[in-house]
């Protein structure tokens, strides 16, 4: 019997390849050494019996039902109730504080002070109570005596660019260049060449992750050398290591755990301000600690995405030639550094010139939040694009595919343009009759999605049959564990259900954390390629029982292990293991993954310019994205991302009074995300004609597009550019207000 | 919220008394209240606006939830909800914006819930007056934050010294049908006409947005029969359907002669002003007159000639402007 050589240390060639790795939420690059020579690969896209196919999430009757647990339903015996104090200045100091009254109410058991000595926001954290109940800790808070020495404060962008606007930081303007890019000289010359120019400033605002679980994590710790975190986190693996550095511990004494966690959006890494003080009162009572943010909290403390105010000017032919442009770009990131993605952004823009500043205000720090910096760039590219093509009076669509280079961009156009019906696009913004008058416009994509080699997965097949696939990864509501499961189910012709995951454990195989899109790309080629070696180990278990078939002739399908024209049973194939079963071992493979997507996006709008009301009536979305794991969460992403983008384009924004220094929507009544009966009909394509065999991720390319496709609808309807997001009635009753005014 | 001691009434008699405090707490917002729905209540408890010491449900009080529709009127019970304000036969029929304004408010959840005195005793979603940090005028400070600050859903009539706008849906439609409040206190029962009931800033206690007393409870409110009852409508304007308060409202009320004309007008704007605001300039301009799209346009002029907006509320006017002609023509049926 020849023994097929096991899956083997012998060295192979390797090869540098560069990888995204995420910290903060944020994609870094960085190089790695990687096998050159592939291993089996996913086969065609088309050729799949579960993967590209419409599974149902496995953990979706759990939550439908109310029986999966998240960290908020956490309740340890003993348990304390943590509370944090915020500061109600926009800046300020702490001169005094005084917890005696406090200390004094039963069932209050310990306070941490925060550890800043200048507070810059409102709401930012003072100090923390641990109590006995949630009640006992707010009763605690209002007893607390604070005396702050109130500084000036700044909150809004177009006062602290002021040479006299306060300080955010003493003794550093408020303005600090990044980065210029580009010849400004040549940029001038090119715009003497132009036919027409265009210039326009865009603004869009704070807008917030909204995650329905807050931030927060339970630390049970009860004295003693060990501790287990219970956390809503991206990233298992980012919590031991703070964890126990605020503990006092060893780092592998502290275990994370995150069974189910209630969305995240780029918000949720490491264990934050809120885990730190978390960790150190329970350190002090040696109690178990449940530290979850309340609704309050979780809008002025727990991160935004960053605002952006974007001065662009550029030049076109009239042939649709965009020959110039020139950007000057602010990153409002609050006391952070924001983000925001460089112009030109998509757009080939002949010569181009632009300056990045980060623009500081006294407002929490900007953080990652889906596609960092894109959407924002996107918005002002999209709307610039489409005002450059109506000064020529060019079709948008066209005018579009002569300035993207990428023809991918140009089939998904051609696509998108089909669903929605762009030949029923009124040429003329605003003149449709009547006063409910509708606009078609688009916009187009990019991300990243490629994965990095962090995951290290098992797959354990045992005597009764029974297969599990185990990683420490954590589901963000993206249909992880599903993945995980039908990878493996395909690969030995079983069903769904026949396998289970573990995930959410830091006990279990690395994972990295979840952002940039990287962890499908960064864990399916982990599963698939422990999946493959299981199988391997399984078929040379039981090539001896089918009339000595080779190993690589056994052909697993259908619940049936069979070769040479023998066969039996999945599980009487798995009773010849041995007693403990066997288990296979996942490296990440470059070759089952790619990185870049494109996306576009179609939508329409009916505009009452009486009323000033947009009703999105179509959302059109086409993405590519190599294999898809699963149609279904594809869909769901795609879907996922015009929503978000509607939130974005017509209703979010955090309110800033300038002379209270804080913000005046911080609960979801004032806070206005889109409801059910803002959904407008949603039309999520996959684009199969990207013949990529390799998993990408796909969320946040979803993400991007639909916030330019929506402000183009709505100029096409009423023929009002606003340029300053949300598109809210008001601004566009006030639009048209100026507009009949010019016109008369 | 702040602890508060949990009362269970079995009568309205009860109720007051527990309503009425020897004496009387230093802040107004720290009285007893009555709890009957409890939607806008448990959030300002929730953000400490109201520190309530003690809470008095009214829901084991039998006779407060009853709809009775005759040839005289409708009396509506306090606690009745908005769903049974919404979906009742007879209200659909006989008082048609009265039942389009219960479906406009919330969601149906919080309709589910809120009841219709609880709807009219709303306090004002301003907010600066719903942070619990900021001490505005309303509720004890000095200022109002929103004369000069972010007010784009602030008034543009009758504001100042504050400038909130009234929240409730269902009372604009109740003015402009001429509505009665019952209500019961310590000194007795009194009957409040709708239109005495809402204050202004200016002229009322500025803690306070009616006229009622920390002892007393609507059980009541009746709205006679009149012809114009059945062409009644309430035009809302939410920047977002799913669950939002008005932008601005117009609840109008028109019978027209058998040519046509205008017989009667009744014309109340919501969401602009900090108390329901009826506008005879307007109802007068339409009577004797032919509903034209001119005529119409007039109207909707002469309702907001009043209208001083604020820095970024501008918009309400040619809002509001719509609303009025779309409202009236809506109901007139033109």
């Amino acid at each position: 019997m020849q023994q097929q050589a096991q899956p083997s240390p012998s060295p192979k060639p390797k090869k540098k390849i560069r990888v995204p790795r995420v910290v903060n939420g944020v994609e870094q690059m960085v190089e790695i050494e990687v096998d050159e020579d592939s291993g089996p690969g996913w086969g065609p896209n088309d050729k799949h019996r579960l993967l590209n196919q419409r599974i149902t999430r496995v953990d979706g009757p759990l939550k439908a039902a109310g029986a999966a647990r998240y960290t908020h339903d956490q309740r340890l015996p003993g348990m304390l109730y943590a509370r944090i104090l915020r500061c109600p200045h926009g800046h300020a100091r702490v001169t005094k504080l005084d917890t005696d009254a406090a200390s004094k109410i039963p069932g209050v058991k310990a306070f941490i002070q925060a550890p800043l000595t200048e507070l810059r926001f409102a709401g930012a954290p003072v100090v923390a109570v641990a109590a006995t109940t949630p009640e006992i800790a707010g009763d605690a808070l209002r007893a607390i005596k604070v005396t702050y020495e109130v500084l000036p404060h700044v909150v809004h962008a177009a006062y602290a660019i002021k040479p006299e606007a306060p300080k955010v930081v003493a003794e550093e303007n408020n303005l600090q260049e990044k980065g210029k890019n580009g010849d400004p000289t040549k940029v001038e010359a090119a715009f003497a060449t132009a036919d027409e120019i265009v210039e326009a400033e865009y603004t869009s605002p704070r807008i917030h992750h909204a995650c329905l679980e807050t931030h927060g994590m339970v630390v049970d710790y009860r004295g003693g050398d060990s501790a287990t975190i219970y956390a809503s986190t991206q990233g298992t693996f980012t919590i031991p290591g703070d964890a126990a550095k605020e503990l006092g511990l060893k780092e592998s004494n502290v275990v994370s755990s995150v069974e189910h966690m209630g969305g995240g959006f780029g918000s949720k890494f490491g264990i934050g301000t809120e885990g730190m003080l978390a960790c150190r009162l329970s350190k002090q009572t040696k109690a178990p600690v449940k530290m979850m943010l309340t609704r309050y909290d979780e809008f002025v403390m727990a991160g935004n995405r960053s605002a952006a105010w974007q001065k662009l000017k550029a030049g076109v032919k009239r042939d649709g030639t965009i020959v110039a442009l020139q950007a000057r770009q602010y990153r409002l990131g609050g006391i952070g550094q924001g983000s925001q993605a460089g112009q030109p952004f998509i757009y080939t823009m002949g010569d181009t010139y632009r300056e990045i500043y980060a623009l500081h205000t006294n407002e929490d720090s900007a953080i990652a939040m889906r596609a960092p910096g894109y959407p924002q760039a996107s918005f002002a590219a999209e709307s610039l694009v489409d005002e450059l093509a109506h000064k020529i009076k060019m079709d948008p669509l066209e005018f579009r595919k002569k300035n993207l280079r990428d023809q991918v961009y140009h089939r998904q156009l051609d696509r998108g343009a089909r669903e929605i019906g762009w030949s029923r696009r009124n040429p003329v913004a605003g003149g449709n009759p009547g006063p409910l008058k509708r606009g078609i416009g688009c916009a187009v994509g990019i991300w990243g999605g490629g994965g990095n080699n962090q995951c290290k997965v098992d797959v354990t097949i045992s005597r009764d049959g029974s297969v599990v696939v185990a990683v420490g990864t954590q589901d963000l509501g993206t249909g992880t564990r599903t993945y995980m499961r039908a990878i493996v189910a395909e690969e030995f012709g079983l069903g769904i259900k026949d396998v289970k995951e573990q995930i959410g454990n830091s006990k279990l195989g690395g994972a990295n954390p979840s952002g940039g899109s990287t962890t499908a790309p960064s864990l399916s080629p982990s599963v698939k390629d422990a999946a493959i070696k299981t199988r391997l180990l399984m078929a040379q278990r039981v090539a001896p029982l089918l009339g000595n078939a080779k190993p690589e002739e056994v052909a697993f399908a259908d619940a049936k292990v069979s070769a040479n024209g023998k066969s039996m049973t999945w599980r009487e194939a798995c009773a010849s293991l041995p007693a403990a079963g066997i288990t296979g071992h996942g490296e990440w493979r470059s070759d089952l993954q790619a990185r870049g997507v494109h996306g576009v996006c179609f939508a329409e709008v009916e505009v009452d310019v009486e009323t000033g009301f947009v009703k999105p009536i179509k959302m059109v979305h086409v993405q590519d994205g190599g294999l898809p794991l699963n149609r279904l969460t594809f869909e769901s992403q795609i879907n996922g991302g015009m929503i978000q983008s509607l939130g974005m384009a017509l209703y979010e924004e955090r309110v800033m009074d300038a002379q209270l220094g804080m913000q005046l929507n911080p609960g979801f009544g004032d806070y206005k995300l889109p409801g059910t009966l803002e959904m407008p009909e949603m039309v999520p394509i996959i684009d199969d004609d990207d013949k990529r065999e390799a998993v990408i991720g796909v969320a946040e390319g979803c993400n991007i597009p639909a916030v330019g496709a929506l402000a183009n609808a709505v100029f096409n309807a009423c023929g009002v550019r606003v340029r300053d997001l949300p598109i809210t009635p008001d601004k566009i009753l006030m639009g048209l207000m100026n507009t009949s005014t010019s016109r008369a | 919220m702040k602890s508060f001691e949990w009362t269970n009434p079995k009568t309205i008699n009860e109720a007051v008394k527990l309503l009425s405090v020897a004496a009387p707490p230093a802040d107004i917002d720290e009285a007893p209240r009555p709890l009957a729905g409890g939607q806008d209540l448990l959030t300002t408890m929730k953000d400490y606006t109201s520190r309530p010491a003690r809470i008095v449900n009214l829901k084991n009080i039998p006779g407060l939830n009853r709809i009775t529709l005759t040839a005289r009127g409708l009396n509506i019970g306090a606690r009745v909800t908005l769903t049974e304000l919404e979906e009742h036969p007879g209200v659909r029929k006989s008082f048609p914006g009265l039942a389009e304004a219960a479906r406009s408010i919330a969601t149906p959840q919080i309709r589910n819930l809120g009841t219709v005195g609880g709807n009219l005793c709303q306090r004002p979603r301003c907010w600066y007056f719903r942070l619990e940090e900021v001490i505005c005028l309303k509720k004890g400070g000095t200022e109002c934050y929103a004369a000069s600050g972010e007010n784009k859903y602030n008034a543009i009539i009758a504001g100042g010294p504050s400038f909130i706008v009234h929240p409730s849906d269902l009372a604009p439609v109740l003015l402009a049908l001429g509505a009665r409040v019952t209500v019961t206190g310590a000194k007795g029962r009194r009957v409040i006409p709708l239109d005495k009931f809402f204050t202004l800033p200016s002229d009322g206690n500025i803690r306070r947005e009616n006229v009622l007393e920390n002892d007393e409870i609507i059980t009541e409110i009746s709205v006679p029969a009149s012809p114009l009852a059945a062409h009644s409508t309430y035009l809302k304007f939410k920047e977002r359907e799913s669950l939002d308060f008005a932008m601005a409202a117009v609840a109008a009320a028109i019978q027209l002669a058998p040519n046509k004309t205008v017989r009667a007008a009744r014309i109340v704007l919501g969401g602009v002003a900090p108390i329901p605001w009826r506008v005879p300039a307007a109802e007068n301009y339409l009577t004797g007159k032919t509903l034209t799209p001119d005529v119409l346009a007039e109207a909707g002029k002469i309702a907001l000639a009043d209208a001083r907006p604020l820095e970024k509320n501008a918009y309400k006017v040619p809002l509001t402007q719509t609303l009025v002609r779309r409202a009236v023509a809506k109901a007139a049926g033109v």
